[in-house]
């Protein structure tokens, strides 16, 4: 098998790019609703009940 | 590539574009909330002093270093940050009382937190660093240097006593030490 040769067809290619953008989306937004749940939940959680200060 | 996947590709875009501003936009109100609402600020003072010579100021003197009730009743806890204590080493504090803390060093950048609250500031030579806050818990809690201040730094804390209220009790004279409680 040659080294550019993956055994896919420019078709396949194609469709399997297709999917990219949505995996890529689900990927980013699992890890930012995970920061975003982290920041919340020092914000209310810790920081807030912590009081005044200023 | 093909003409949809493409247009799919820049819809991802926008539609993640529109996630990330209303994720800015819940911190920012988070944060405006704080400031406004709660009274919850970066303590900012800037009020200038001679570190050269802070022991013969008037404030941070030795004899007017830790709490006092000052004639208004405002509390205050004077404390000097210096290489490698604070002077002094214990403040008495009431809980659920607004309360000032003023610091100043007379040679390097320390910092200060106390631990388990909002409580954290820097303490730069030649101003005065002042924190207001009401502690809501009792207790010892500790209060390190968090600023790399020389090689003694690990050894440099002290410890704002927080008591009730009511077993708050200055002397004649205002002062309240951590000895006398």
């Amino acid at each position: 098998m040659e080294p550019d040769d993956d055994g896919l067809s420019p078709e396949a290619i194609d469709a399997a790019l297709k999917q990219t953008p949505r995996g890529a989306f689900v990927l980013a937004g699992i890890t930012v609703g995970l920061l975003m749940a982290a920041w919340l939940a020092i914000y209310f959680f810790v920081f807030l009940p912590r009081g005044q200060v200023s | 590539m093909s003409e949809v996947s493409e247009r799919d590709i820049a819809r991802s875009e926008l539609r993640w574009g529109v996630i990330t501003a209303i994720s800015v936009s819940i911190i920012m109100v988070a944060v405006i909330f704080a400031g406004v609402v709660m009274h919850i600020n970066p303590p900012s003072n800037i009020e200038r002093v001679n570190p050269q010579d802070l022991h013969l100021s008037a404030e941070f003197t030795e004899a007017n270093l830790g709490t006092k009730v000052e004639a208004t009743g405002q509390i205050t806890a004077r404390i000097v940050a210096t290489q490698f204590a604070f002077v002094p080493r214990c403040v008495l504090l009431p809980a659920d009382t607004p309360v000032t803390i003023r610091l100043s060093s007379p040679d390097v950048i320390h910092g200060i937190l106390v631990s388990g609250t909002n409580v954290n500031t820097m303490v730069v030579p030649g101003y005065v660093s002042q924190v207001h806050t009401v502690f809501r818990r009792t207790g010892d809690l500790l209060m390190p240097c968090h600023e790399y201040c020389g090689l003694g730094h690990s050894e440099m804390m002290a410890t704002v006593r927080v008591v009730p209220k009511n077993d708050f009790r200055p002397g004649p004279d205002g002062r309240a030490t951590c000895a006398a409680k």
